[in-house]
């Protein structure tokens, strides 16, 4: 029985062509079941994410690599010559290690994120759901969960904001204590100040207020946006009460300057203003940063701390690697100890059944002894079985090369003339 | 007995320096092993204190030394409270290192000293417990001050960096430095009013020269008086003028620096009142 992790993610294909094989819109539940109606594999996973749409089986040939592939293109309607350069193949521990890396998030598109794994998460759940799971990918499911939590709490890998808008919640966040409470303002009622309405929106504020040089556009947004708008004229009071300022007007003169913030600052008491500029050319006077209670960001600020929240996560990545490399060690030990597990069964029972069949000859001779002595010679040659075949049995078990271990296996089958059983049996977890 | 009495320097030391590194490397067992060891301080000192109120028949406030002990462990405890209430524990690092290098003052001298007559008084026990109960409190407002300036620095200057990842946010600073002071006042207003009841009552009964010095002009009291005066207009500030943030964050840090010089070197060197 061997691994895959077959598919297409953002390293590999273009966003066209991920936005075509999408496993979701239909539901994963569905994907899985048309999946295992074509009997490719014994057990499968689908995970599908706006980045990747990636099958992980278990099978027993190798032709499943295509299979799972040719499933991609043609459960998406999407020609296989157009998937077909585009998809990746992982297999045995390549495809362990490739999924402890996406639930670590370290193949996402942006290092570190923590969407990833909650994804993986619900791919498996939906797995598990109409049973395409099997005693191997619950394993290495379980595996990638324990990977994604070490790697969240071990490293720094998911610190710091790495887009804009976040990095500006999260100074907000550091500001203020949480955003429910707080009176934003918006001036502008353009592309750029819509999109951070939503996502301001998102964050529950109290009160979102918008003003524009047109208040009929201020008033259209705040209607979007479920705010209200307010007349450019009245600005110095709806300065006065914000308690965060987002400015995205197309004005080429700064619309906020140092002495208008002065003024609204003044009846505020010591309460803090948030002033976020991501207009470009910049809607507010640099001076008005060196006021007394007034945190002045522009984008060129978010930016920069963008940048180095990334690099502070790329100086990340080697530790939580190392992390993976860890389990996928300790998974394919328990993969490896799963693969000789019927050769050390079957060479069990062999050396028992020629125990048994020797006691039995001898049965005549053994007659004239007492129940008591009789069952001390039982004891003592099942014993004797058991000494000699503790080492083999140990040594099987702990090869680490995987080729070795089959090597291994497959002389001690012709050794003993054995007919091991395959590992199909899922209700067996061997320890 | 010389083991005993350095073992709270010995685990708030070790609690300090556990502290320092999960402040710096915000690892999650660093965290747990820093309070596990603070609060084996305050355990191992409780049992101290304990012991020599066992021992001598009285609780073991009497001398500047015994008082710094008493305040040490009263910030440990009242630390542990806001830290296990708010689970919080950037500010154990500031708190901590305090608490280790006031700890060896009573290490070092740490029988109790005899209690005279003069202070068999209940009033005594009461006056000096609220007094350093009121010192903890600001030692807590004057840490969290210290930490909002930091933090605050760092966000002017867009400069976000060591505290920025590692500290609350500055609103939480500020309340909770508005909550300690409000406590720390508290008590120091009970404090001193029962310290001045007392010393009344004392005038007209003792010739002590302690006694004759309890007054305005004894510096301990004038400091302790002065703190009052800046604690209180940091509340008024607060309420009526808008005083938060930054103004109050260095309030309190001024006034905590003349509550720690009014505990020790006056409490040593300067009192004709204080110095049992």
């Amino acid at each position: 029985m061997r691994l895959f992790a077959v598919g297409i993610s953002h390293r590999t294909a273009p966003v066209e062509l991920r936005e075509s094989v999408d496993f979701a819109r239909r539901g994963l539940d569905a994907a899985l079941t048309a999946l295992s109606a074509r009997h490719i594999a014994h057990e499968a996973v689908v995970v599908s994410t706006c980045n990747r749409a990636e099958i992980y089986a278990s099978a027993e040939s190798e032709t499943v690599a295509e299979a799972c592939g040719r499933f991609i293109s043609e459960y998406n309607g999407v020609p296989w010559d157009a998937v077909a350069p585009h998809v990746m193949v992982y297999k045995g521990a390549a495809a362990v290690e490739h999924l402890f890396r996406v639930a670590a998030g370290l193949d996402s598109l942006v290092v570190g994120e923590p969407q990833i794994l909650g994804q993986v998460k619900s791919a498996y759940a939906a797995a598990t759901e109409v049973k395409t799971t099997g005693a191997i990918t619950n394993r290495l499911f379980t595996a990638a969960f324990t990977v994604g939590k070490r790697v969240r709490t071990e490293t720094h890998l998911g610190d710091g904001a790495v887009s804009v808008s976040y990095a500006a919640i999260a100074l907000a966040k550091k500001i203020f204590r949480d955003l429910k409470g707080l009176n934003v303002l918006i001036l502008g009622a353009g592309e750029m100040a819509k999109l951070t309405g939503v996502h301001l929106k998102a964050q529950a504020v109290r009160q979102l207020t918008i003003s524009s040089r047109t208040l009929a556009s201020a008033e259209r947004l705040a209607q979007t946006l479920g705010g209200r708008a307010v007349p450019w004229s009245s600005l110095g009071e709806a300065l006065t009460a914000a308690d965060i300022v987002v400015t995205a007007t197309g004005s080429a003169e700064p619309v906020l300057t140092r002495a208008r913030i002065e003024e609204a600052m003044r009846p505020r008491r010591g309460r803090q203003l948030f002033i976020i500029d991501i207009a470009v050319p910049r809607d507010v006077e640099a001076g008005v940063g060196k006021l007394d209670q007034v945190f002045l960001y522009n984008i060129d600020d978010l930016r920069a701390i963008v940048q180095e929240n990334l690099s502070r996560r790329a100086s990340e990545i080697e530790h939580a690697e190392s992390i993976v490399r860890q389990e996928v060690d300790k998974f394919r030990a328990w993969l490896q100890s799963r693969e000789v597990l019927p050769t050390v069964i079957a060479l069990r029972q062999r050396f028992d059944e020629i125990r048994l069949a020797e006691l039995k000859r001898l049965e005549s001779k053994l007659a004239p002894l007492g129940p008591e002595a009789r069952e001390r010679v039982d004891e003592i040659t099942h014993l004797i079985v058991e000494k000699l075949l503790l080492t083999p049995t140990e040594q099987l078990k702990s090869t680490r090369d995987e080729t070795l271990a089959v090597t291994y296996s497959d002389a001690v089958n012709r050794l003993f003339a054995l007919q091991a059983p395959k590992p199909t049996d899922d209700s067996k977890e061997p320890s | 007995m010389a083991l005993t009495a350095w073992l709270p320097f010995v685990l708030y030391a070790a609690a300090a320096a556990t502290y320092l590194v999960h402040f710096s490397t915000r690892d999650k067992k660093a965290g747990l092993a820093a309070t596990a060891l603070l609060a084996g301080g305050v355990l191992a000192h409780t049992f101290l204190i304990g012991m020599q109120t066992m021992e001598v028949g009285y609780a073991p406030l009497v001398g500047t030394t015994a008082a710094v002990s008493a305040f040490v462990w009263l910030l440990g405890l009242a630390y542990l409270y806001v830290e296990l209430t708010t689970e919080e524990r950037a500010m154990g690092a500031f708190v901590t290192v305090l608490l280790a290098v006031l700890s060896i003052l009573p290490a070092l001298d740490p029988a109790p000293d005899p209690r005279p007559e003069l202070l068999r008084s209940p009033l005594f026990t009461v006056h000096v417990l609220s007094m350093l109960f009121a010192y903890a409190s600001f030692a807590l407002a004057f840490v969290l001050g210290i930490t909002y300036v930091l933090l605050f620095k760092e966000i002017k200057a867009k400069h976000l960096g060591f505290f920025y990842t590692r500290l609350p946010s500055l609103q939480t600073l500020d309340i909770m430095n508005g909550r300690a002071v409000v406590v720390g006042w508290l008590f120091l207003t009970c404090g001193l009013i029962i310290g001045g009841v007392w010393a009344m009552q004392l005038h007209g009964s003792s010739s002590d020269s302690r006694v004759q010095a309890m007054g305005i002009g004894d510096p301990k009291i004038l400091v302790a008086l002065l703190s009052w005066v800046i604690y209180s207009f940091a509340l008024f500030a607060r309420r009526a003028i808008g005083w938060t943030g930054r103004r109050a964050a260095w309030l309190s840090a001024f006034a905590f620096v003349l509550i720690l010089l009014n505990l020790v070197p006056v409490g040593y060197f300067l009192t004709r009142s204080h110095n049992f």
